[in-house]
């Protein structure tokens, strides 16, 4: 060290100096990446992908179960199945307001927490509820029973024959 | 602190006795003063040395400013709510013996700790008032905090943490109501689930995540019992300690500031005996002098010597006024649970909500605004009631009306607050008292 000038001193101090920039700005980097991807996978492990409580894809029986004209609601699994002739549909009975179950009125559906109040087909006619009783996607099973998944919503008056 | 805090009377070592007798003797002693370091201070500098070398006394300043200790500027409020905190933590840990989170057992053991566990109703009542008690404090504590002008610089970060610290309380709460397992755990957390599902983008994520499932199930009532015994206080207790860290290194209390002619800049004296005082402004460090601790200790003076102040010494003044707040919220507590249950409610009946589903009284407020716009009620405004809370030190940067209760120069300031708080409490009255079946307005007389 002593041998060399001052000025080229300066420079490798100022080389040193910037070199142990770099490798704070990376070991930070790496850290706080690091950090981002461990919170980031605990969040994926907390998000379940089975669930251990009712399935949300189920069967509900026969077209011979539910006669026509019927509405027929299905107080475990939250549904009603709804039946006009041969077309045959599923409406949600959890209220879209804050997933009390509702149950039938004359007019059509009623919650019993804050008094929504829903038409034959789930639209809002009354109460705090911001929107219409969703639609679930049914299917009719090979083995002929009514299959009601409700992962999928489907548009209000989707009716499948049976 | 100099080494004069260190203890004034060190007695020389005594030969060791040889005789087994004479070890046993000693024994003791030893003992006592290998644990504690000081005898019982009788002068000031061994008051100094108490407070200074004992794990769990060190927290406190060796003085404390005579504000702090006046009992109508604080209640208590703070310490209070630290206090039902330790009670919740204590009473909490015992219930966990008995407790199992589960949906088939978990209202049956509600029913055991009411008919065969010896004191076990008193515990659970006791948590359950100290987590009512908790909740309310800590909401009078911010009250306390703002109409006194606490908040403000240098102690801006401490009331962003104190909010913090609401929230989680207030998830503490949300958390624990569920585990019962009752008719009233299963519809409120049904509800309050419901709500953060009204989150714009996150809102469905975060209700799945809580729940572990679509709906309020055995998934939902592990997860908040995790939350409850263990991430959260966890949470709590780091933030409680920063909170606590910050007090000191804030420069203590809020208190209004010292007249001018009572502490004088420089005060030197020959004379023997007298008092020493050098007092330097802290804030004016020179980047290129060499600093002891003290040079770096923050705030407006820094104190060496016995110089007359407002201040006295922690032990026994801040000590005794600790220990008075302890004994009165335990007291309170006890009381409480002696006389008044804490409510248990049908099996969970997952057919049937009861009308109207009530959220605890202290989300009522929440749910009443719920009532009217689901958004907004219940993520919108509440969310813009945190951020503003949060802002709030780093909007009102006047340095005026420290330390004082509702001082006038902070008239727009405390006018806006009360209004703030007076709207959240008649939410919570009217929810609370003047709702009915269907959520319809009732009288309640």
């Amino acid at each position: 060290m002593n041998l060399k000038s001052k000025s080229s001193m300066n420079t490798e101090a100022a080389a040193v100096g910037s070199r142990r920039r770099f490798l704070g700005w990376l070991t930070s980097l790496g850290l706080a990446g690091s950090g981002v991807l461990t919170a980031f996978s605990n969040f994926v492990f907390i998000k379940p992908r089975a669930t251990y409580g009712d399935p949300q894809r189920f069967s509900v029986g026969k077209p011979e179960d539910f006669p026509a004209g019927s509405r027929m609601t299905l107080e475990t699994r939250r549904i009603c199945v709804v039946r006009e002739g041969d077309k045959l549909a599923a409406i949600s009975t959890t209220c879209t307001h804050l997933g009390c179950i509702i149950g039938l009125s004359e007019t059509g559906f009623a919650c019993p927490c804050h008094g929504s109040r829903f038409d034959q087909d789930g639209n809002v006619t009354g109460g705090p509820a911001p929107r219409p009783l969703p639609w679930y996607k049914v299917t009719l099973a090979p083995n002929g029973e009514i299959e009601v998944d409700k992962d999928q919503e489907v548009e209000q008056g989707t009716y499948i024959n049976v | 602190m100099s080494p004069a805090a260190q203890p004034a009377k060190l007695k020389p070592p005594s030969p060791p006795k040889r005789s087994l007798i004479g070890w046993a003797r000693e024994l003791p002693d030893m003992v006592w003063h290998s644990v504690f370091r000081n005898p019982l201070p009788s002068n000031d500098v061994e008051r100094s040395a108490t407070s200074f070398t004992n794990f769990f006394l060190h927290i406190h300043p060796v003085k404390v400013h005579r504000n702090t200790l006046r009992p109508t500027y604080t209640f208590g409020l703070g310490l209070m709510s630290f206090f039902l905190f330790v009670i919740l933590v204590v009473t909490g840990i015992l219930l966990m013996f008995y407790y199992v989170p589960s949906t088939e057992q978990a209202y049956d053991r509600m029913l055991d700790l009411r008919g065969s566990v010896a004191f076990g109703t008193l515990l659970r009542n006791m948590h359950r008032w100290s987590a009512h008690g908790m909740v309310a404090l800590v909401f009078l504590h911010m009250c306390r905090v703002f109409f006194t002008g606490s908040y403000k610089k240098p102690r801006e970060f401490n009331w962003v943490l104190g909010v913090v610290l609401m929230l989680l309380t207030f998830g503490m709460s949300f958390t624990g109501y569920l585990l019962p397992w009752d008719q009233l755990a299963f519809w409120a957390i049904t509800v309050g689930a419901a709500i953060a599902g009204y989150a714009p983008f996150i809102g469905n994520d975060v209700r799945f995540l809580l729940l572990g499932d679509a709906n309020v199930g055995q998934e939902a009532l592990l997860r908040f019992y995790v939350l409850h015994v263990a991430v959260l206080p966890a949470i709590l207790t780091l933030l409680i300690a920063i909170h606590f860290w910050r007090i000191r290194k804030d420069g203590g209390l809020s208190r209004p500031p010292e007249p001018e002619s009572e502490a004088p800049p420089l005060q030197m004296s020959a004379a023997a005996g007298a008092p020493v005082a050098v007092s330097v402004k802290a804030v004016q460090l020179e980047p290129r002098k060499t600093y002891g601790l003290q040079g770096l200790v923050r705030g407006p003076l820094t104190k060496v010597g016995n110089i007359p102040d407002n201040s006295v010494f922690s032990w026994p003044h801040l000590l005794m006024a600790e220990l008075f707040t302890f004994v009165v919220t335990l007291s309170v507590i006890l009381v409480l649970s002696l006389f008044f249950n804490a409510p248990l409610e049908e099996p969970v009946n997952v057919m049937h909500p009861p009308n109207p589903a009530k959220a605890p009284w202290y989300f009522l407020g929440l749910q009443e605004m719920v009532s009217y716009s689901a958004f907004w009620g219940g993520v919108g405004i509440p969310t813009l009631f945190v951020i503003g809370l949060m802002l709030i030190p780093y909007m009102d940067r006047s340095p005026k009306g420290v330390g004082v209760w509702f001082s006038r120069d902070r008239l727009l300031a405390n006018t806006a607050f009360l209004t703030f708080v007076v709207v959240n409490v008649i939410l919570v009255i009217i929810g609370t008292l003047f709702r009915g079946p269907n959520w319809a307005f009732v009288t309640p007389w």
